[in-house]
Parts: structure tokens; sequence; C-alpha cells
């Protein structure tokens, strides 16, 4: 008996131990083409009733050939479709952002982040200013109608605009400062008034025309049944879950629960008419199964239950390279996709010490970049050798935006522990009492690095930010709250004096009043030392000279003032280092498993315009939903 | 106790279970004395890179190779290497699909199918393929270019005068380098992990924290346990009273849970791993209590404990010469109980992401934790995480093993 018990333990142990390899070989085994046929296995709960009557499928059976699948967006379940509402939790159809997500709600422009351009949507033509930059007239589309059959009008435009400002949206509030009035001239003209400063000229035209790229139209119509539902109380208008809304895109609810989100194609679609796409979009359904987290969600990339991933997959070449998978990115290889946005690391200005350049700037000199970028994004990043560090995103047009050989002696590659120790040295910060540590003012410098828990390419980042600091005599430790602790502290001034010295947060990626936006984020005091600060400037940094610049940027026309200005801030920001930014990230991650459906956005694919490698449904990249094809028809 | 020790080393299961967690701890021990390398330390540029020896390449390029080896099989190893048998099949597939008649295909005749590849082979045309195909091929387009040609390659270094690339070696394909001659050699043997540190060191270390944070955790769990029970056991009363109270209501809140929400309210920042330890300890003293509070009752009216107790001896006499030594081999076996379940319990908080703070020690929850996080299991980087398994396993097992022993030993029901 005590053998067998033995022999049985050894079995267990064993079992567990072999348990514990299985998974590394699912991939593996895993033919591609067994994906093609296999429909979703996901089947959490049956369709409500009344949606399976609506239409001939339900959202557990959906044929794997008329449907496009996604991760990476929809985390938990959707709270509501109400576009004035801005905590819907909807992220298949709701984004009001640089690059609106348009697959339900339509605005009257798309952004495209690879060109920089706006392409007319629901507007017919492109947008014209009047002389002076006052006011902004564009037309709507003849043929562009709403779901219910009813034209979308000029009248719809300005109700939305009212609406917003009526009930104080968070639409309306960050925008009420920079747009008067939206009018309707006729039922096809609009005319967007912008604010005007005390010279007569527009405060931020930047924003005025960002406003049609980045906002819905919606219908005046149904507007006015929310509010007669909800009886002017600005609360429940917003908080209306508007299951009935009347959309214009092309796709709409079709399923949704804590499992699973489905839209559906509305083959009434205005769209289709020769004035905009000439056709429906390829895909009848669009599907999001909800994965517990990342490690889920690549499992179903790599088995084919996945078209477009918008997830961080770390190390993704191992998919096609090691297993041979049919998963591609936009560029074939390292950094996969295109950086738009700077994750960044900022000085906390009330920490000892941190006040002082030379601490600062010798920080970011010895932390190294290419391992962060290496090894917490796995390559999925450009490095700063590639593209020097400035306060533009890696793309081609922001790049050019300003002087590169000008601020030359001001860059720093990382990993510099000399240069970091000399120009320490210099400034008279030095090792006093010989414990290894330096001192600035007889205090020893100490920081804590830090970012939410469970944000694992920002902590890998942090781990090698506070490895920097052993090379140069500052002790620097890490430290991973929790989300909900660490953005509470991080957007209300003042910060705790220790803590969160070093700390990460993001800036804006690609848009349409960009790298403007993003510098005024990263380095104007407007949002220095304020609470409920979600927009940036986190680490309280003021300077004046840069705020002058700011403030001119958005009316200067002449392209070579407006580069030197961009100079001057880039120069501005590599001198004083407020913040200090660790990695390149792609606007959207975007890998795509080519097991069912093919001609996805992909470098050189021969658009035009080109498509952006954003999920499909982001501004102008929903005009990649046209051009999708069955890889076995 | 000379006689009780032959006795334990009789025991085969012990014996086992002993040398087994004798050699983790010599590993413990003398690793870090050999290799005297930072456990954290980053030194992998890159993430998961395969155990292996790596041979700096610099390095052994840097001057004209005195070894030629004409060694008959290394062509054709060279081509098997670059170009698989699947990969003849894709290239007989593409060819077919630009127009090429099959019967002029030959997917053995390499030099035939390279030639064929190399006049046929466009990038540009996607022939209808996905573009993950196309890549394949660009990729492997790239990677068999020059396979056949029977030339080394050049070197070539940048004048520093004029930036021109000037020729300052060939490597031929015969030339071999001695890795002992080569200077920097580094034998990864569990490669490294995604944060590019060196896999082995690191476990090393981390088994040594794990024992560590076992250890003290056992040791603080079966000190509250043993004396809770003894004085509830052989005082009684009141005492017993209170004690079984606290011991019940801890009996039913499950420990993990409570040790789950007082991690979590203790905060990462304070979280070190003898915190951690010390927290496991407090909730897993229970069922020491319990079974040592039982056997005291058994022992508080035996006649060797009411002649003491007629002697006038104290309390606390009574209880250190008269109870303790009947129990001490229960204790010892709880006590290798609680330290196995304590590193167990390590490494599942860990997992959670509510162990000890990452940068300063590694412990096996830690690396377990992080394989997980950057997708090891998915990727097939077993390195990352089964070493690790195995040394929890190991750890368990032996301990186990060795409790079993002693209870054999110990346990008049089990005695042979």
């Amino acid at each position: 008996m005590k053998r067998t018990i033995f022999a049985l333990s050894i079995l267990v142990v064993l079992s567990l131990v072999l348990s514990a390899c299985t998974p590394t070989q699912a991939p593996a085994t895993q033919a591609p083409t067994e994906a093609v046929t296999q429909a979703p296995t996901e089947a959490p709960t049956e369709a409500p009733t009344e949606v399976a009557t609506e239409a001939p499928v339900d959202a557990n059976s959906l044929p794997r050939n008329e449907t496009l699948y996604f991760n990476g967006q929809q985390w938990n379940a959707v709270v509501c479709w109400n576009p004035y509402s801005s905590n819907c939790n909807n992220a298949m159809a709701l984004a009001q952002q640089d690059n609106a997500r348009v697959p339900m709600f339509e605005t009257p422009y798309l952004y495209n982040m690879l060109d920089g351009k706006q392409y007319p949507l629901l507007a017919d033509g492109d947008y014209a200013w009047d002389e002076g930059m006052t006011q902004i007239t564009f037309k709507i589309k003849p043929a562009a109608h709403w779901s219910d059959g009813t034209p979308v009008t000029a009248e719809d435009v300005a109700y939305t605009w009212a609406s917003h400002i009526k009930y104080n949206t968070q639409f309306g509030a960050s925008n009420k400062d920079y747009i008067d009035t939206i009018e309707a001239v006729d039922p096809q003209t609009v005319v967007v008034k912008a604010k005007l400063g005390a010279d007569g000229k527009a405060v931020n035209p930047l924003l005025v025309q960002a406003y049609l790229s980045t906002n819905y139209v919606i219908q005046k119509a149904w507007t006015e049944t929310l509010e007669a539902r909800t009886g002017g109380d600005a609360a429940a208008f917003m908080a209306d879950v508007a299951e009935d809304v009347v959309y214009s895109g092309p796709y709409h609810k079709f399923f949704s629960d804590d499992q699973k989100v489905v839209l559906i194609r509305d083959d009434n679609y205005w769209g289709q008419d020769a004035s905009m796409f000439g056709k429906l979009p390829t895909p009848k359904y669009l599907a999001h199964v909800i994965y517990k987290d990342n490690a889920a969600g690549s499992v179903a990339l790599a088995q084919g239950e996945v078209d477009v991933s918008q997830q961080f997959n770390s190390n993704i070449q191992v998919l096609w390279l090691n297993y041979g998978l049919p998963i591609s990115t936009y560029l074939p290889e390292a950094p996969y996709g295109i950086g738009a946005s700077l994750p960044t690391a900022f000085f906390n200005k009330n920490s000892y010490g941190l006040d002082q350049v030379a601490v600062r700037k010798a920080i970011a000199m010895a932390v190294d970049f290419d391992t962060i970028i290496a090894n917490a994004m796995t390559n999925q990043s450009a490095t700063f050798t590639q593209v020097p560090r400035s306060l533009m995103n890696p793309t081609p047009g922001e790049q050019a935006l300003y002087d590169h050989d000008a601020v030359k002696d001001l860059q720093f590659a990382g990993k510099d522990i000399a240069g970091a120790n000399k120009l320490l040295d210099e400034a008279g910060i030095v090792d006093t009492d010989g414990d290894g540590w330096r001192e600035y003012n007889g205090q020893k410098l100490t920081y804590v690095a830090t970012c939410p828990n469970g944000w694992s390419d920002w902590q890998a980042a942090i781990e090698v930010v506070a490895a920097a600091g052993k090379g140069i005599g500052i002790d620097i430790t890490t430290n991973y709250p929790d989300w909900g602790v660490y953005q509470t502290v991080v957007t209300n001034w003042p910060l705790p004096e220790t803590g969160y010295d070093i700390f990460m947060m993001w800036s804006d990626g690609a848009g349409p009043t960009q790298p403007w936006g993003r510098i005024r984020h990263l380095i104007s005091s407007e949002f220095a030392e304020t609470t409920n600060n979600w927009n940036g400037n986190w680490g309280g940094y003021i300077n004046p000279e840069a705020d002058a610049l700011i403030q001119a940027i958005p009316t200067m026309t002449d392209e070579a003032e407006l580069k030197a200005a961009y100079t001057e801030l880039v120069k501005i920001y590599l001198t004083d280092i407020p913040s200090f930014t660790l990695m390149y990230r792609p606007q959207s991650f975007h890998a795509v498993n080519e097991s069912v459906w093919t001609g996805f956005p992909h470098e050189g694919d021969g658009t035009n315009p080109p498509v952006p490698p954003l999920d499909l449904t982001d501004g102008w990249s929903i005009a990649g939903l046209y051009n999708l094809v069955l890889v076995n028809p | 106790m000379k006689h009780t020790f032959k006795q334990i080393f009789h025991s085969g299961k012990f014996v086992l279970g002993f040398c087994i967690f004798m050699a983790l701890l010599l590993l413990v021990i003398i690793y870090p004395i050999i290799v005297t390398d930072d456990p954290l330390a980053i030194i992998g540029q890159g993430t998961f890179f395969p155990p292996g020896i790596y041979v700096n390449s610099y390095d052994s390029i840097d001057k004209p190779s005195p070894y030629i080896l004409n060694l008959p099989d290394a062509a054709a190893k060279r081509i098997v290497s670059k170009l698989s048998e699947s990969d003849r099949q894709e290239m007989k597939d593409w060819l077919l699909a630009s127009g090429i008649p099959e019967n002029e295909i030959d997917t053995t005749d390499t030099a035939k199918l390279m030639e064929q590849w190399e006049t046929n082979y466009d990038p540009t045309k996607g022939l209808g393929m996905t573009y993950a195909k196309q890549r394949y091929y660009q990729r492997l387009d790239k990677s068999i270019s020059g396979l056949l040609s029977p030339e080394g390659k050049i070197i070539a270094a940048q004048n520093p005068d004029t930036g021109i690339l000037e020729q300052v070696g060939v490597i031929n394909q015969s030339d071999y380098v001695n890795v002992g001659e080569v200077a920097n050699v580094r034998v990864l043997m569990l490669g490294t992990d995604n944060f590019g540190r060196d896999m082995l060191t690191q476990l090393v270390k981390a088994i040594g924290v794990s024992l560590q944070i076992g250890i003290v955790a056992g040791l603080v769990a079966t000190a509250i346990g043993l004396t809770l029970g003894l004085l509830s056991g052989y005082i009684g009363g009141w005492v017993d009273d209170i004690v079984m109270f606290f011991t019940n209501l801890f009996t039913v809140i499950p420990s993990f849970v409570l040790l789950v929400l007082i991690s979590f309210s203790i905060g990462q920042d304070k979280r070190g791993a003898t915190t951690i330890a010390i927290v496991i300890g407090l909730t897993s003293w229970v069922w020491t209590t319990r079974s040592v509070r039982a056997s005291v009752i058994s022992l508080r009216n035996r006649d060797h404990v009411n002649l003491s107790k007629l002697s006038g001896h104290s309390i606390v006499h009574i209880i250190i010469n008269d109870i303790l030594p009947y129990i001490a081999s229960y204790v010892i076996m709880a006590l290798i109980l609680q330290i196995s379940a304590g590193i167990l319990t390590e490494a599942g908080l860990s997992i959670l992401g509510l162990g000890p703070r990452t940068t300063e020690v590694p412990t096996l929850g830690l690396m377990m934790n992080w394989a997980m996080i950057y997708q090891a299991h998915i990727l097939g980087k077993w390195w990352a995480y089964l070493p690790v398994l195995v040394a929890i396993a190991l750890i368990t097992f032996s301990m186990n093993l060795m409790n079993t022993g002693l209870d054999q030993i110990f346990n008049p029901a089990l005695r042979e």
C-alpha cells in the first residue's frame, strides 16, 4: 500500500510537470488550414431570442467566412450604445478620438494617420476656411442617410453640437473653448464658427478642424426622442443605454454580453453609393470575443480564431518564424508596426534633487533604451538610433517638422554611464559620505520608479530604468501600485514627495492636431499642477517660453516659421528633460491571421490613399474592410 | 537520540528526500561562489534566448583562422540548415504557381532547384497568395541567396579617414574556430528570461529565496501553532475556549483568501520577501494548533505528568520537560510540511501578482509570473518556466518524502 502511494505521488508530480509542458505544443500542432473550416469554439450563452428571430444565425454560430474576428479592443461587457456618453465601455462601436471608430456612427471626415489628411465621409468634398480663418464650411453628401432611411442633414450636425453643449458632455466640454457655434445654413451646408480671440482670429483653428474627424454626427430626431425620454436631465441623458439609437454607419449591434460583442452589417448602408465606397464592406459580421487577458488573446490569434489582433503579442515573429502560421504584421521586420505614440517617463519636480537638470539628464542618459526596446517591447518599437528622440512620433511627416541637425548635440542614445557620471560630477553632485550613492546638499539621492501593476511592457521598461541608477550612484527602486491607486495619484497634483519620483504615462498618438497636441500635452503649463488631469504634463513642468510657442503654433501658416517653432520646442525639451520617452508604440498594435481573410493593410499594399494599420474600424482604416477577400472563397 | 537518527536514516524515503533537499541546498550555497554574477543583471538584449553555448562572433572572426577542416558533410549540413524539406516543397509550389511545368521541377536536385528559383523568383509577384505567404518567400529567398556559392565571406571595416569599406579578411567555408580560444564564450545552460537575465543564476538565487520564505513562514506558523496548542491543550478552561474560538474562526476562512486580502492591503512597496513569509506564516498556523492541542490533551493526564505536577513543577517546566518531548517528532514533521506549503503559497501569490516586489530578489513564483506575462508558454519558451516548475516540484517532493519517512518511524500506527 505504502509503495503504491509512493508510486502514485511520483506519478502525480510527473503529470503536473508534463501537463505544464503541453501548452507549448498547442500552437505548433495547430495546422493553420484547420482554422479555416472551424467555426469559433466559444459558445458562451445563447443569444437572446428576439435577436435570433431577426436574423437567420445566432451569435454562437456565426458563419466563419462572413465574420471578421477581433481581439484586444473590448475588455468586459458593453455598458451602452449611447454616442453622447463617454462611459459606454463599447470599444467595438464607440470611440470619438483622433482616429474616430466609425463602424456604427460616422464623422464628417476620416483622419488617415499615414498621410495626415482628412478624407470626406459624411461630408461632400473638402472643408473650406473663410478668408480670416474664423469659420469652416462643408457640405453633407446627398447620398448619406440614417439607418431609418431619413437623410443625414446639416441640421443633425448642428443639433449634435447643441446637445453636447446643452448637456455638457465630455465632447462638448473639451471643444467649447475653441468652437463657438455649429450652424446649418441649408440642409446640406454646415458652418462651424471658431471662438475668436481678442485679435479677431480663431483661438485655435487646429482643434476646430480636428473636431470634424473626431466627433460623430448623431441624428436630431433620435436625440429629441432621448431628450423626451430623459426629461432634460443631463445625467440620465448620458447614462441612457440607447438600444434604439439611429446610426449612419455600415454596422450595428447584433449581439452583446460579457463574453462576446457582435456587429452585423446594414445592407442598406448609404456608403455603397458611388459617391463613397461604391459597395458594402466585405464581412457581414464584426465579432469580438472578450478574452481574459493578452495571453488568451494570443492563443486565439495563433489558432485562427482571431483575424485582426489589436493587443500586444510579445515576440509576435515567433508565430510565423517558428510555427509557420499565416500571421503577419504591417511591416515585415521589426518594429512590425508604425510607431505613433511616445510612452514617457515623467520626473516629479517635487522630488528631492529632481529639480536639478543634471540629475534628470544623468538618469535619462544612463537608461539602456536598446534593452527596453528589445526586451520590454520585444523589438516592436523603432530604436532611438533609428529615430532620435524629440517630441515627434516616428512617422516621416512629423519627423520632417523639426531640424534634426539643430538638436544633434542635445541627443542621447542611452546607456551612457560615463557621460552621466561626468555630468553629475561637474554639477557637484557627488558621493560625499562614501556609501556609494551620490548626495545633493548632503542628502542621498534615492528614487522610486513606478508604473501600474500588470502593465507588463511598462513594468519591464521601468525595471530597466531602475537598473540604470546603480551605474551612476543614484538609488532607484521600483514599485507597481494598482492602476486604481496609480491613476488617482498621478492625475491629481500635488504628487507625493516620494513613491512617484519617476513614473510612466502616455502621450498622444497620431491625429489631425499632431504633433502640436502631443507637445501641448507633454509640456504645456496649462496642465501643470492641476487636478483631475487626464491631459499630460503630470510632472508639473513650467516653462513660459515653451508655453508661448505652443500658443503661437496653431495660427502659424508659414512652414519655415512652423519648423523653427517646433525645433525650438524640441530644443527646450531635450535641454530641460522634464520627461523622457522610453519607446515608440504604435497607435494600435496590428497583427492579422490570414487563415480566413486576406487583403489586410500591409506596407506597400498598393492602396491609395494608403489604408493605415488601425483595426479596420478607426478613421480611414475602415476603408480596409472593403478590400478584404476570402482566402478560400 | 543516536538511535533515533539511526532509525531515521534507515528510512529509504527519508534518505531520498533528504538527498534531493541537500543537493538543492548545496546548489544554492555553492553555485554563487563559482558564479558571482548578479542574478538580476540584464545581460541579454532580447527575450528568451534558448539554452546553449554563446560564442562571441566578433571575437571568433577577429583573426584569420589557423584551423581548416575539410569535412565531407559540411556543405550538405549547411544546405539542410537553410533549406529544409518543407522549404523545397514550398519553392516547388511557388514555381508551379508561376507557370513552371511540374515535370521540370525536382526538389531533390538542390542545384537545379536553386537555379530555377534564382531565375524565376520575383518578390513583387503576389500570385494571389496571402501576405504571410509572400513574406515567407521573401524571407526564404533572402536566407538561401548564395547558398551554393563555394566562396567565403569578406570581412570589411570602415576606414576611419576616408569612410570607405576596406577588406580586412575572408572567412572561408572550411574555416573553424576552437571555442576554447575565443575570448568571450558564455554558457547559458537554461537560456535567458524575458528580461534577458541568465535563467540558471536567477533560478538558483530564487530557490534560495523561496527556501528562506518557506523556512520563515514555516517557523512562524509552527511557533504560533505550537505555543497556542500547548497552552490551550494543557491549561484548558477559558484559555482553551479563547484559543479554540480564534482557531475555529481561522479554520472557516480559507487561508489563501485571507492571504490575498492581506497581501493586497500591505501594498506592493512594502511587500518584501520576509514580509510575505511572515504573512504566510501568520495565516497558516491553524492546523498545527489543533493537532498539538489534541496531542497535549491526551498527554496531560499521563502518570509522569501528574507526578511532575505533584512535585510542584511550574507549568512552563512541565510543558517543556514532560509534554514537548512527546510531541517533538510531530512538530518537526508539521514544520517540514509548513515549509513546503509556504513555498507553494509564495508561488501561488506571485502568480497572482501579489508576491514580493520584483527588483530586489527573484523568487520561484515571480519567475513563473513573468514567464506567464511574456507568454513563454504560448511561444514554446519552455526554459523560462519548466525548470522553475521542476524546482518547486523537487523541493516540495523532497520535503514530503522526508515527512513520510519520519511518519513511518514516529507514528506507532505506521511503524513496520
